[in-house]
C-alpha cells in the first residue's frame, strides 16, 4: 500500500527514537552538574569575608565529619550552616516547583502562555500578603510567620474559587478555567491596590513581597515548604502519563486512557499546592515558571517524562544562580536577575529553534 | 500572573515614593503594641540581674533594654561595633559620639554628618544584608520598627545571638524616647540628655513664638509626581506643622498620603510648603498648576521649598528643623538664637 | 468470542433537550468492519463517540465485550478500543515520531515508561501507515492530510482490537484515500482488528465495507450490505444525489 521502503523506515525509527533519550540524558547531567555547581557557588559567595576554603571546610566538618585543619570563627559557621545553605537550597526548591508547576499548567491547559500564577495564585497570595501586613496582629504559624501563612491561603483560596466558579461556565472547561483566572485575578489585584493604598508603611514590606526573594529564609521555614513543594512535584511526576496523554486535547486523553476528569483536578490541585507553597516562602518570582519549561520542551520535545524531571533541575539551578547574583549584587530583586539571565537565552535558542510556537 | 499583580505597582510609585520619605523619617502611632509574649525572642546572652540596691551612679553595663516593640534587649558590655539600620540612628549615634563605632549602616541619599557617608553601606530599600552584619562582628544592631527594615531580617539578626534594638518614633515625644534609649544602649545616656534637652528647648521656643496666633493653613507637599502627597494625620511631620504654627492639611484618614487635588484647593492653603524641593520640585511649577493661581498661598508668593529631612528624620536634627519649619510657614516669626 | 465487541441497545442522546441521536441500536462483532454513512448532522460522529465511552447516553445501554462501557476504567476501554479523530489539538511543537508514541500510553507502566517493545510498535506502526519519510519533522508542519495520517499511525500503535475512525480520508487527496482505505481493509483482515469509520465518500465506503449503517436524523435507518441497503431510491432520498454518481465512483475505484 505505500512506496515508502520498510526496512528504511524501521531503521530510521530504531534510530530516531535513541537519540532523542541520548540528548534527554546529556541535559540530565548537566542540569545535575548545574546544580551541584549553584550549591557551592550559592554556599561560597557572599557578602562576608569567609574564603571558600574555609567555607568548604565547615561544609566537610558539619556533613561529612573531616577537619580540614582550619579554623574559623563562630559567625563564619553560623554565615555558612544558618545563612547561605538554608538560603540556597530554598531558592532550588522554590526553583523546582515553579518550573513543574508551570510545564504542568502549559501542558494540562495547552497553553504555552500559562505560567503558575495563572489560575490567580499570585494575585491571591499577594493579597493575603498584603492583609497580613495591614492586620494588626503578629504571630507565627507553622514557622511562616503571618505573612507566609495568610499568603499560602490567599493562594490555595483563590484557585479554589476560580476552579469552583469556573465549572459554572457553560464555556469549555479549560477556556473558562483561563478566563475565570483572569477574571478573579484581576479582582484580586483591585483588593491587592486597595490593600497597597491602605498600608502605610507596610508597604514596603508589601512591595519587597512581591518583588520576591529569599531574604529572611531559614531552616524552619524551609522544613515546612520543602515536603510541599518537592512532594507535590514529585506526585506531578508520577502522572507524566496522564499529561502526555493531555497534549493532543482532553477527548483524545480520554482515547489513549486517562480519565480526564479526575487527572485535570489532581494535576490542577497539586500544581497549585506546589505554587502556593513555593509562592508563600519567595513572594513572586516570575519568569523561572514561564521559561524553563519551554526551554526544555524545545530541546528535548513535549514528553512529560522528560519536561518535568529536566524542568525541576534547570528551574533549581537558574532560580539558586539568579539568587546568588542578586546578593553579589547587593539585594536586586530574584525575579530581575531570572528575567535578565534567561531571557536572553531564551531569546537565542527561540531563534536557533526549527520550529516556532503556534498560539 | 506576576505581570497582571505588578501592573498595579506604577501606579502605587508614586506613593511608595511618600512613603519611602516617610518612613525613613518616622513612622505613624497606629502600629499595636506587642502581646507580651513576644515572637521575636532574643537570644543574645542574659545579662546577670543587677543587685536591687544599686550604687550611685549605676554601671552602664550590662544593661536590659525594652525597645519601642517591647522587645528585652540585652546588651552585656559597651557595644564596639554597631550597625545602624535607620538614617535618624546613624545621626543620633553620630551625635552620640559613637560614630567611630558604627561598622555599617543603611544606604542613605543624604548622609549626616558627613563623615556617615565614610560608613558602608549594609541594607538598603527592603532588603538588610545580615550575612554581612554577622560578619563584621556586630555587637548591637539600631533598626527601624513598623516595617521599616523587613521583621525577617530582624528575626534573623537575632536568632544568629546579635543584640537588635527596634526603633521607631510615631511623634516628637516618640524622637526624644528613642534618643534617650539609644544613649543607654551604647553607654552616653548624658550626651543623650544633651540631645533632648536641645530638641526640647527649641521646641518650646517656637511654641512661645507661635503662642496665640491662628494656625496658619498650611499644605505640605511630600511628592506630586503622580497625584499629591502631604502629610497622613498620623505622620511625624504633622505634629511638628502643629508645633510651628500650622493647621496642617492632611488626607483624613490614617497612613493615607494621597490628597485628591480638589481637597487642596478647597482648603485653600495660606502656605504652600514643597518638601520635595530636593527632587526638583519649585515654587513656579506650583503656580503652574491648573486652577492653583487662585490659592491664597500662591496669590501672596508663600510658596517656599522645605528641607523635608530634618523637619521629619526624627533625629538630633529636630531642633533645627522645628525653627526651619516656623519660620517656613511664618517667616515673620522672631525666635531666640539657638543653642550653640 | 460470543459477546459483541460493542453493544448499542436503545441509545437516546439528547443535547439541551433535542435528540441528536434516537433509540439507536447496533452490534459489532470481533472481526467486523462497518462503515457509519449519513449525511451532515445526522449523528454519526454522535454514535462514535457514544461508541468511543466519551459521550454518556441520555437513555440506553452501550456494552463492550458484554460489559457496559460505563463500568469500564478509561484506561480498560484505551487497551481495548482506539479512535482516530478528524483532528486534534496540537498545542506544542512535536516530531511525527513523539505523536505516534502517544498511541503507547495506555500500555505504558505509570513509572516506568515506555519500554523497547513500545518503541518497537511505535516503529512498525509509522511503517505500516507508511510515515518513514515523515520522521522527524514537526507534526505541525504537516498538511492537514498528513496531518490525519499520523492520527491513524497513532491509532495502529495502541494495537487494540477495535477501532473507531472519523472521517479518516477527509483531508486526503485521492490515492491517499484508496491507500487508507487499503490499509484499512488489511488491518481487519489480516490483523483481525474490528474497524468502524465514519465515511462521506458513499464510493468508498460500499467498494471497501462489507456492512454499511446508514444514519439519519438521529436513527438508523438501515443496516446491511450495500448492494442491498443502497438502493437507488435511499440514495436520492438520503443523500440528494443521483445514484448514477455513486455507482460511477463505486465502480471505478472497484474494478
Amino acid at each position: 500500500m505505500t512506496t515508502a521502503p520498510v526496512p528504511a523506515g524501521a531503521r530510521r525509527a530504531s534510530l530516531a527514537v535513541p537519540t532523542r533519550l541520548g540528548r534527554a540524558g546529556w541535559l540530565a547531567v548537566a542540569g545535575v552538574a548545574s546544580l551541584f555547581l549553584v550549591l557551592i557557588g550559592g554556599i561560597v559567595l557572599g557578602s562576608a569575608d569567609l574564603s571558600p576554603a574555609t567555607t568548604l571546610a565547615i561544609l566537610a566538618r558539619r556533613f561529612l565529619g573531616i577537619d580540614l585543619g582550619l579554623t574559623w570563627a563562630p559567625t563564619a559557621e553560623a554565615i555558612v550552616m544558618d545563612l547561605r545553605l538554608p538560603r540556597v537550597l530554598t531558592a532550588m526548591v522554590v526553583g523546582t516547583g515553579l518550573a513543574v508547576a508551570g510545564a504542568t499548567f502549559q501542558g494540562l491547559l495547552r497553553n504555552p502562555l500559562a505560567d503558575p500564577y495563572v489560575l490567580g495564585t499570585a494575585s491571591g497570595a499577594a493579597l493575603g500578603a498584603a492583609i497580613a501586613v495591614i492586620l494588626p496582629v503578629r504571630g507565627l504559624f507553622l514557622e511562616f510567620g503571618l505573612l507566609h501563612g495568610l499568603a499560602f491561603a490567599g493562594a490555595l483560596l483563590s484557585v479554589t474559587v476560580v476552579y469552583k466558579l469556573s465549572r459554572t461556565s457553560p464555556l469549555s472547561p479549560l477556556t473558562s478555567l483561563l478566563l475565570t483566572g483572569y477574571a478573579v485575578g484581576s479582582l484580586l489585584s483591585a483588593g491587592l491596590a486597595m490593600a497597597m493604598y491602605l498600608s502605610g508603611t507596610g508597604l514596603r514590606q508589601i512591595f519587597s513581597y512581591l518583588l520576591g526573594g529569599f531574604d529572611g529564609t531559614n531552616w524552619a521555614r524551609l522544613a515546612v515548604a520543602a515536603p510541599l513543594i518537592l512532594g507535590g512535584s514529585l506526585a506531578i511526576l508520577m502522572r507524566a502519563r496522564a499529561l502526555n496523554g493531555f497534549l493532543l486535547g482532553e477527548e483524545a486523553a480520554a482515547h489513549l486512557g486517562v480519565d480526564v476528569k479526575k487527572e485535570r483536578t489532581i494535576l490542577l490541585a497539586l500544581a497549585s499546592l506546589v505554587t502556593a507553597a513555593g509562592v508563600a516562602i519567595a513572594g513572586l518570582i516570575g519568569f523561572v515558571g514561564l521559561v524553563v519549561p519551554h526551554l526544555v520542551r524545545l530541546l528535548v520535545g513535549p514528553n512529560a517524562r522528560l519536561v518535568l524531571p529536566i524542568s525541576a533541575l534547570f528551574g533549581a539551578s537558574l532560580l539558586a544562580a539568579a539568587d546568588v547574583v542578586a546578593r553579589m549584587l547587593g539585594g536586586v530583586p530574584v525575579g530581575v536577575v531570572t528575567a535578565v539571565i534567561g531571557a536572553p537565552f531564551f531569546l537565542a535558542l527561540l531563534r536557533r529553534a526549527r520550529t516556532g510556537y503556534e498560539l | 500572573m506576576v505581570a497582571r499583580s505588578t501592573r498595579t505597582l506604577p501606579a502605587v510609585a508614586g506613593l511608595l515614593l511618600a512613603i519611602l520619605l516617610a518612613a525613613c523619617s518616622a513612622a505613624p502611632a497606629t502600629t499595636p503594641t506587642l502581646p507580651p509574649t513576644t515572637p521575636f525572642p532574643s537570644t543574645a546572652p542574659v545579662a546577670t540581674p543587677a543587685p536591687t540596691e544599686a550604687p550611685t551612679p549605676p554601671p552602664l553595663f550590662p544593661v536590659e533594654l525594652t525597645d519601642d516593640e517591647g522587645t528585652t534587649v540585652s546588651i552585656p558590655a559597651a557595644p564596639a561595633k554597631i550597625v545602624s539600620l535607620t538614617p535618624a540612628a546613624t545621626e543620633i549615634l553620630f551625635e552620640l559620639g559613637a560614630g567611630d563605632r558604627l561598622v555599617g549602616k543603611v544606604e542613605d541619599f543624604t548622609p549626616f554628618p558627613e563623615a556617615a557617608a565614610a560608613v558602608p553601606d549594609v541594607a538598603k530599600f527592603g532588603s538588610v544584608d545580615v550575612e554581612k552584619i554577622v560578619s563584621l562582628g556586630t555587637e548591637l544592631v539600631i533598626a527601624g520598627g513598623n516595617n521599616f527594615n523587613p521583621p525577617e531580617s530582624i528575626k534573623q539578626l537575632r536568632d544568629l545571638g546579635v543584640p537588635v534594638l527596634v526603633v521607631f518614633a510615631p511623634d516628637v515625644a516618640g524622637a526624644v524616647a528613642d534618643i534617650e534609649l539609644i544613649g543607654k544602649a551604647v553607654g552616653n545616656p548624658d550626651g543623650a540628655a544633651t540631645i533632648n534637652a536641645n530638641i526640647t528647648r527649641a521646641m518650646d521656643d517656637v511654641k512661645a513664638a507661635t503662642a496665640g496666633g491662628t494656625p496658619v493653613r498650611t499644605y505640605y507637599e511630600l511628592d506630586a509626581s503622580s497625584g499629591y502627597f502631604g502629610p497622613a494625620p498620623d505622620y511625624f511631620g504633622t505634629e511638628m506643622i502643629k508645633i510651628a504654627g500650622g493647621d496642617p492639611l492632611t488626607s483624613g484618614t490614617a497612613g493615607v498620603y494621597q490628597i485628591e487635588a480638589e481637597q487642596i484647593l478647597s482648603f485653600d492653603p495660606e502656605v504652600i510648603l514643597l518638601g520635595d524641593a530636593a527632587y526638583g520640585v519649585t515654587a513656579d511649577q506650583v503656580v503652574a498648576r491648573p486652577g492653583w493661581d487662585t490659592l491664597t498661598a500662591v496669590k501672596n508668593g508663600d510658596v517656599r521649598p522645605i528641607d523635608d529631612v530634618i523637619v521629619t528624620r526624627p533625629g538630633p536634627r529636630l531642633a533645627d528643623g522645628i525653627r526651619a519649619l516656623a519660620l517656613a510657614i511664618n517667616p515673620k516669626l522672631v525666635l531666640p538664637s539657638p543653642a550653640p | 468470542m460470543t459477546e459483541p465487541a460493542l453493544l448499542v441497545d436503545g441509545v437516546t442522546v439528547e443535547v439541551r433537550e433535542r435528540a441528536i441521536l434516537r433509540d439507536a441500536s447496533f452490534r459489532l462483532d470481533h472481526g467486523e468492519r462497518v462503515a457509519l454513512i449519513g449525511p451532515n448532522g445526522a449523528g454519526k460522529s454522535t454514535l462514535l463517540r457514544v461508541l468511543a465511552g466519551t459521550l454518556k447516553p441520555t437513555a440506553g445501554r452501550v456494552e463492550m465485550d458484554g460489559a457496559p462501557l460505563a463500568s469500564l476504567s478509561r484506561s480498560a476501554i484505551a487497551k481495548r478500543l482506539a479512535v482516530v479523530p478528524q483532528q486534534t489539538a496540537l498545542p506544542f511543537s512535536m516530531r511525527v515520531e513523539d505523536v505516534v508514541a502517544l498511541g503507547r500510553l495506555p500500555h505504558e507502566g505509570s513509572i516506568r515508561g515506555a519500554t523497547a517493545a513500545d518503541r518497537a510498535a511505535v516503529a512498525a506502526a509509522i511503517d505500516r501507515v507508511g510515515l518513514g519519510h515523515l520522521m522527524g519533522r514537526d507534526a505541525r508542519e504537516l498538511s492537514l492530510g498528513e496531518r490525519q495520517l499520523v492520527l491513524l499511525a497513532l491509532a495502529v500503535a495502541q494495537d487494540a482490537p477495535v477501532l473507531l475512525l472519523d472521517e479518516p480520508t477527509v483531508h486526503l487527496d485521492l490515492r491517499h484515500q484508496v491507500e487508507a482505505m487499503e490499509l484499512l481493509r488489511d488491518l481487519n483482515e489480516r490483523d483481525g482488528t474490528a474497524l468502524i469509520a465514519v465515511l462521506h465518500d458513499l464510493g468508498l465506503a460500499a467498494h471497501f465495507f462489507p456492512r454499511l449503517v446508514i444514519v439519519e436524523h438521529g436513527r438508523i435507518i438501515a443496516d446491511g450490505p450495500p448492494a442491498e441497503i443502497l438502493t437507488d431510491e435511499r440514495i436520492r432520498e438520503t443523500f440528494g444525489v443521483e445514484p448514477a454518481l455513486v455507482r460511477l465512483a463505486a465502480g471505478a475505484s472497484g474494478s
